[in-house]
């Protein structure tokens, strides 16, 4: 039974490709909750089982086992109301290469049955992403055509976004405008899930984070508890050689694993605060900082690894 | 909203269909002209020297003598070895209905929005069977300016009879491309499947000319081809019995099609 506050309700769902010695896993008995008025980012890196569970949730392929319903409603036998009532932009954009930004946004009104009101919308979306919907989709950057994604997935103000990667390939100050317009998605109290393989973009805007590795629902957690797991690798380059007994110093920081010298630059990993480092290395020239973000692939070691504790 | 999708399609096609009209039409217009180039006589001459096999490829059977007519020489001249050329639009079309717009990835789009999946295939379907006819009405309008520029003496009505014909046989191969796309999933796979059929359909009709009154007569009946011949539309007019198999047959293959469709996963 779903939860009062869910609008997406996920059990046990599986689905395979292919079949015999061919037959690949692509997601195993996932159970998920979404909650009403909450931004999802669902984590994981290329080839988890993302994708594939948005495609089962749109009825575009049919699970192997296990059930979906999103606002109450079966994913198979009410798919059509389902999809009157979400907007989706898939990881693989592709749009009719002959038509204007216009067209296609007048042919997906007109199939929602709302063209009016649908597309005046679309006009204010476009303008707040500097969209020129007037080009053929063949002549649009990769970017543009993007942006394009985004207005028809948003255009009809849907009660639940259905985002796969939405954001490769924009600029930072049209990745900066969208990361806006889904905080006021929330305030609005509509729902968001929100597929995406960068951290920080999840950690931007979600509220709570599941986190998908080879098919399989590691872990959903806040996204505060998530980062909590967070480290950062710094690279840092003296001017002449590494002070004497730098390494050992670092070595004995409980915040510090990993290091590794290479010339005049020592690169570690480091949990929490700044300053017991910044400290350490006061002894000698400091040439060049890096400080890098943890990759999906080093949370998911970390998170399992045990340094969460750490 | 019903009839989206049907005028999307016609949107998106309607150019095409006019080349390839301009085309195909130019093409009869062609052969409609040099009918005052040839002495029918001679024509039935040189028919009659030629052996079974021969005749029967450029569609030819028995009967030689509706072939010595003016009308038979345009028969033999477009309609008959052209049949090949006629089946290459619906083919083209066919793959639009489903496999092209899941390779490109557009189906995933418009699967997303709140349509079902058999009234995208029914929209599409008659979109494109729409655009058979627009070609066939420009075939048909390049035949009649040849009548008119050539000052050729042709029956037009029997000339509207073989070319409207078309258009039956036009919806038939598009409906078999559709199921065949949808059973085969890849483009490249279905296109070769599709490819296979028209060829080997047209063997078949070749074999049943050549070996008329013969026990392998009987070979060509299975071709669909055979239920497109130009030489008896002249002889007999429309053959109501075949337009009739080809519409049933036309509306089975859409039926199958929208079942397994409905079935299976998109895209994959």
């Amino acid at each position: 039974m779903m939860a009062s506050d869910s609008v997406i309700e996920i059990t046990g769902l599986s689905k395979t490709y292919g079949s015999g010695k061919n037959q690949t896993l692509a997601l195993d008995r996932l159970d998920l909750s979404v909650l009403r008025g909450e931004i999802f980012g669902y984590l994981g890196p290329n080839g988890a089982g993302k994708t594939t569970t948005i495609r089962l949730l749109l009825d575009l392929i049919r699970p192997s086992a296990g059930s979906a319903s999103i606002f109450g409603l079966d994913i198979r036998a009410d798919s059509v109301e389902i999809r009157r009532r979400i907007g989706f932009f898939p990881a693989e954009l592709s749009l009719w290469e002959g038509r204007t930004g216009d067209q296609i946004i007048h042919y997906v009104a007109s199939v929602r049955g709302d063209t009016r009101s649908i597309a005046k919308h679309a006009d204010e979306l476009a303008e707040r992403l500097d969209l020129d919907t007037t080009k053929r989709v063949r002549d649009l950057s990769s970017g543009n055509k993007r942006k394009l994604g985004l207005v028809i997935g948003m255009m009809h103000s849907p009660e639940l976004l259905i985002l796969d990667e939405p954001t490769g390939g924009l600029d930072p100050l049209v990745q900066q405008t969208f990361h806006t317009m889904m905080d006021e998605y929330r305030a609005k109290g509509k729902t968001v899930f929100l597929s995406s393989h960068v951290l920080s973009e999840v950690q931007a805007i979600c509220d709570r984070v599941g986190i998908l590795r080879d098919g399989e629902l590691k872990a959903v957690e806040s996204v505060e508890k998530i980062t909590d797991v967070e480290f950062h690798w710094v690279d840092v380059g003296f001017r002449d050689a590494i002070p004497a007994g730098l390494q050992q110093t670092l070595e004995g920081m409980p915040s510090i694993t990993d290091v590794s010298t290479n010339g005049a630059r020592v690169r570690m990993r480091m949990i929490g605060d700044f300053d017991p480092l910044l400290r350490a290395i006061g002894a000698g020239y400091v040439e060049s900082l890096h400080i890098e973000e943890p990759t999906l692939e080093d949370i998911f070691l970390a998170y399992y690894s045990g340094d969460k504790e750490n | 909203m019903i009839g989206s999708v049907f005028l999307e399609t016609l949107k998106q096609t309607w150019k095409q269909m006019v080349y390839w009209g301009v085309g195909l039409s130019a093409m009869g217009l062609l052969v409609v002209i040099m009918v005052p180039l040839f002495n029918m006589q001679d024509m039935a001459r040189l028919l009659e020297s030629f052996p079974p096999v021969i005749l029967a490829m450029i569609g030819v059977g028995k009967e030689l003598e509706i072939f010595t007519t003016n009308e038979g020489f345009v028969a033999i001249g477009f309609f008959g070895k052209s049949a090949l050329i006629f089946a290459v639009y619906p083919v083209v079309m066919g793959m639009r209905i489903t496999a092209n717009e899941e390779d490109s990835g557009t189906m995933d789009v418009l699967l997303s929005l709140p349509i079902e999946r058999a009234r995208v295939i029914v929209e599409k379907f008659l979109a494109y069977a729409v655009t058979c006819v627009g070609v066939v009405v420009l075939i048909y309008l390049g035949l009649h300016l040849g009548v008119i520029i050539g000052g050729v003496e042709l029956d037009v009505a029997r000339l509207l009879e073989v070319t409207f014909y078309l258009i039956p046989l036009m919806v038939f191969i598009m409906a078999a491309t559709m199921l065949i796309a949808v059973l085969a999933r890849r483009r490249t796979v279905a296109l070769g499947i599709v490819t296979a059929f028209v060829i080997v359909s047209y063997m078949l009709q070749t074999i049943g000319l050549a070996a008329e009154g013969t026990v392998a007569e009987p070979i060509g009946a299975v071709s669909f081809l055979t239920y497109y011949n130009a030489g008896d539309i002249l002889a007999q007019g429309f053959i109501w019995p075949h337009i009739a198999g080809f519409v049933i047959l036309s509306g089975l293959l859409l039926l199958a099609s929208l079942y397994r469709y409905d079935r299976r996963d998109i895209g994959v």
